[in-house]
């Protein structure tokens, strides 16, 4: 029984246990898990090929051979919608890696420069994103790329990376006064490698969540932007299958809509709780229960 | 010792647990001790030995999950406190037992001014006018030497300094006349200066009110300067009691002979090092069968890990050690 | 006075943001945009004409003096007319942000003080079942999209495979009992999505608050828990629950009911954007990105000083 073993857990291993012992969280991963796995499946060709194909008659009601039945022109209604899963994952982990990395970026050059021109400049710049609301930003930016099919992803970088950056750079901020960035400036070591070598690592933690905070949003404003047309140009999406099946709703057919609605609800849930039992497990006040 | 024999507060085998990720922890275990009427006892141990809990738990004060009283009886005037329902424990609060907190900067209530903070607690416990209560408040925040009470009485703590913030809350746990305070490291988020002279205030008030003190500390210098008599904590158990000047001069715990040999001084002779005590604190978590100091006590013997050393009275001058080899 | 003098200062520290939230609509749309010269002229336009309409539209001007000119557009409301409907841009906005605010309110209302409500219960019952059941509420009104949610509670309440109680869309304010016909649904819709940011949000802060040292100060003083709930936890959470409420007011009158208004046919500001992006419609593009961006750093404004009406700790100078 040795009292002179260190005992105090980096945050990462403390972490991993905490949230391997949250249920809800584990659940939410291993749904999330089956989604992903399903998008790579339609990546990789293996399902889901023939959503564009007319496979069956108008209106078909869900049958073994098509689960959820057939939309208006016949086509069916579950490979479109397990393609769509691909088009999520594809939206969701483009702009939460582009949110996180360029929040990442400049919140960190703001944090450690702040209170200089560098900082006074990205903080003006947050605040004028912030202003214009995102819909209007994304039209925007789709008149001005006319109908590129990036300007859904380009508006949606322009918006997330903010909340990142501000966390980041509140951080960092904090990070710069304790003492091992004076012990790293006093062995001579230069400004970008103590930025990206020593202060940028410690802020992983709020990184991570905010990604998965990210590809949620990314998620959840797809629908609406394909449901305006400004999302998703070629291929298929949840907001593309809701935007069709608004007209198909009100003659009472509602499959459509349903497999859509259904399977985004699903993944956006799964991901939502994963998330929280993310943070919670990264929180060094929370306190799990022993089993 | 004190004026009357029958004790202020007698506490017996006192334990308070705490729920974590690997299962509960006992912060305090077992304790037992007693503070007479008017008696400055401090109480004494390194960040961890579960001083503060202690006091904590005196006005039940333990934020009820993650932390539980496992056991024991805190019999203040007669009356066993954990036995009492929430209500009438309320009204001894700030009443009859007071307690201070060791950081002046946050203890008190943002968007109130100090006046409506201490008039709320005096006409809550005493039945006074507001105009009774406010003059009550003014002479109190005068007497802990807050300078022109009459306008800092109307102000918001942002307004006030530190030192000025714990006067205040000293003027408010004292403005019911209560018989017992706990100063949970009143000073140590104050700076040297201050730190005196709010020790002193404190020191004159309770004489002036005929109160008992239970100071929580780490600080040796505070305990040797205003203290009767001194409870040294360890790994949640009581080590050694004993009157200050007695601790001082003939300590009889290991660790309490470490503590006091650490203590950095001026000497004739210049030391290449400081003394410290080898090893650290145990793990609460992975408590041993036996005396927890024995891992790191240069005098431990076998028979010291295996069953814990009870309390018990040693030589005339009042001690009580812990421990099965003491000096 | 004080609070005048920090007014001004507050202003005139928001005169960047204006310039850069205009710079960036200006970019956006008439910079960058697409070039309307075409637009505006007829079949075979001849080479004279086409440099007519260029210099009308200010293609053949210097950026500094383009952007000016947004400027004065912005100030004087004056965007001229739109390319769809030919009506004076700012008096399609008079007529629509009216209806906007109406449809926008009660959700609004709703939403926030519904929000308070819950997340105090979950707040005080912290880690009982209540908690936990509202939490899940809230965690399943965040995960819903707000589409689905329109279209959901349209299908349940609206149409004749429903309960068909409400009108399907549509409009009328000419009595109260028919406004309430007609706002009711998009409010459900509205209520139930921002419900679960909000609690959530709202419970956060709560949770915070009573964390807090002043609140063990206050225990420790034997002040009874309904007194320190509403003295200490509820006031000092106010701050950030009154900040983000006001923040979020230009968002709800435009981005909310951009879906709203055009799903439920709404003669609102919404809609009339949602036409706009539809049909490219430059001149009223214009006007409701400045104007909400603008509106949003008014907000800013509102916000910081309704923070020093109720936090004393927020100095003035």
């Amino acid at each position: 029984m040795s009292t002179l073993q260190a005992h105090g857990d980096s945050l990462w291993l403390k972490a991993r246990r905490k949230f391997r012992a949250d249920r809800v969280g584990m659940a939410a991963l291993v749904v999330v898990l089956v989604y992903a796995v399903a998008a790579a499946g339609v990546t990789l060709g293996l399902w889901a090929g023939d959503w564009a194909e007319v496979t069956g008659s108008k209106w078909a009601p869900a049958s073994a051979e098509h689960w959820f039945g057939t939309n208006i022109i016949g086509q069916d209604i579950f490979a479109r919608a397990l393609y769509s899963t691909r088009t999520a994952f594809e939206v969701g982990v483009i702009v939460a890696l582009g949110a996180t990395a360029l929040g990442a970026l400049l919140g960190a050059v703001a944090g450690f420069y702040s209170a200089t021109w560098v900082d006074e400049i990205v903080i003006w710049f947050m605040g004028v994103l912030d202003s214009v609301p995102f819909i209007l930003l994304v039209a925007a930016i789709a008149y001005s790329l006319e109908g590129s099919p990036w300007a859904m992803h380009v508006a949606m970088i322009a918006t997330f990376w903010i909340t990142t950056a501000r966390l980041v750079r509140g951080e960092v901020i904090k990070l710069k006064g304790l003492e091992f960035v004076e012990a790293a400036h006093a062995i001579g070591l230069g400004e970008l490698t103590i930025i990206g070598r020593h202060i940028v690592p410690n802020t992983f933690h709020i990184l991570l969540v905010q990604a998965t905070i990210s590809f949620v949003a990314a998620i959840k404003s797809e629908v609406i932007l394909s449901f305006l047309g400004l999302g998703v140009k070629d291929g298929m999406s949840w907001g593309l299958m809701i935007s069709e099946s608004t007209y198909e709703v009100l003659a009472g057919f509602f499959n459509n809509f349903l497999a859509a609605s259904v399977l985004m609800f699903g993944l956006v849930m799964a991901f939502n709780l994963f998330s929280d039992a993310l943070q919670d497990a990264l929180d060094p006040r929370t306190v799990t229960q022993s089993p | 010792m004190s004026a009357t024999s029958e004790p202020l507060l007698q506490v017996r085998d006192l334990s308070v647990e705490f729920a974590t990720d690997t299962g509960p922890v006992r912060a305090v275990d077992s304790i037992s001790f007693t503070v007479a009427r008017g008696e400055t006892v401090a109480l004494v141990g390194e960040s961890g030995c579960g001083k503060t809990v202690t006091g904590l738990a005196l006005l039940g004060l333990i934020p009820q999950p993650p932390g539980r009283v496992a056991s024991g009886e805190i019999l203040f005037a007669g009356q066993d406190l954990l036995r009492l329902p929430e209500p009438a424990l309320r009204k001894r609060r700030g009443s009859e037992i007071s307690m201070i907190f060791q950081e002046p900067m946050t203890a008190l209530n943002p968007v109130f001014r100090i006046g409506s903070q201490m008039l709320d607690v005096l006409m809550r416990h005493q039945q006074l006018t507001r105009q009774q209560a406010r003059a009550a408040a003014i002479e109190m925040l005068a007497k802990v030497g807050l300078p022109a009470p009459e306008r800092r009485i109307d102000e918001y703590p942002h307004q006030l300094s530190g030192g000025m913030r714990q006067r205040v809350m000293i003027a408010m746990a004292l403005s019911c006349g209560p018989q017992l305070l706990i100063a949970d490291e009143p000073t140590t988020a104050l700076d040297v200066t201050t730190q005196a002279q709010v020790m002193e205030q404190m020191v004159r008030l309770q004489d002036e009110f005929g109160m008992a003190l239970i100071l929580i500390t780490h600080d040796l210098g505070v305990v040797a300067a205003s203290c009767q008599r001194a409870l040294v904590m360890y790994a949640g158990k009581i080590a050694e009691t004993a009157p200050v000047a007695t601790l001082f001069s003939q300590p009889r715990h290991p660790y309490t002979r470490g503590l006091l040999a650490s203590i950095p001084r001026v000497r004739e002779r210049r030391l290449e090092r400081l003394p410290v005590i080898a090893g650290m604190v145990p793990d609460l978590r992975q408590l041993p069968e036996g005396c927890r100091f024995a891992d790191r006590c240069p005098k431990a013997r076998d028979y010291c890990r295996l069953a814990q050393p009870p309390l018990e009275p040693i030589g005339n001058a009042g001690t009580e050690v812990a421990c099965y080899v003491p000096e | 006075m004080e609070i005048l003098q920090y007014s001004l200062r507050k202003c005139v520290a928001g005169i960047p943001l204006v310039v850069g939230v205009t710079l960036i609509s200006f970019l956006l749309i008439v910079y960058f945009g697409p070039d309307q010269t075409y637009s505006l002229l007829g079949k075979n336009p001849t080479a004279e004409e086409i440099a007519e309409v260029r210099s009308q539209l200010g293609y053949d001007r210097p950026f500094v003096a383009r952007y000016l000119e947004y400027l004065r557009e912005v100030v004087t409301l004056d965007f001229g007319n739109s390319v769809a409907t030919d009506e004076r841009v700012s008096r399609i906005l008079a007529r629509t942000i009216p209806v906007s605010v109406l449809l926008a309110l009660p959700g609004f209302v709703l939403g926030n003080l519904l929000g308070v409500g819950l997340a105090l219960l979950a707040a005080y019952f912290r880690g009982t079942w209540i908690d936990k059941l509202i939490m899940a509420f809230a965690a399943v009104g965040m995960s819903v999209s707000f589409l689905i949610a329109i279209i959901g509670f349209q299908i349940v309440l609206s149409s004749s495979d429903g309960l068909n109680l409400f009108p399907v869309r549509g409009w009328d304010t000419s009595t109260p009992w028919q406004y309430l016909r007609y706002v009711t649904v998009p409010t459900l819709a509205t209520v139930f999505v921002a419900l679960g940011y909000n609690t959530r949000f709202y419970r956060a802060v709560i949770v915070e608050e009573m964390t807090r040292d002043h609140v063990r100060t206050a225990r420790a003083f034997g002040v009874p828990p309904a007194r320190i709930f509403y003295r200490n936890i509820l006031k000092n959470s106010m701050i950030p629950i009154v900040t983000r409420v006001v923040f979020s007011i230009p968002f709800i009158v435009i981005s909310g009911s951009l879906l709203l208004e055009s799903y439920f046919g709404i003669p609102g500001v919404g809609k009339v954007t949602y036409d706009a992006i539809v049909a490219g419609d430059q001149p009223v593009l214009k006007a409701v990105v400045a104007l909400t961006a603008v509106l949003f750093v008014v907000a800013q404004l509102l916000t910081d000083i309704c923070y020093r009406l109720v936090d004393p700790r927020v100095a003035l100078r």
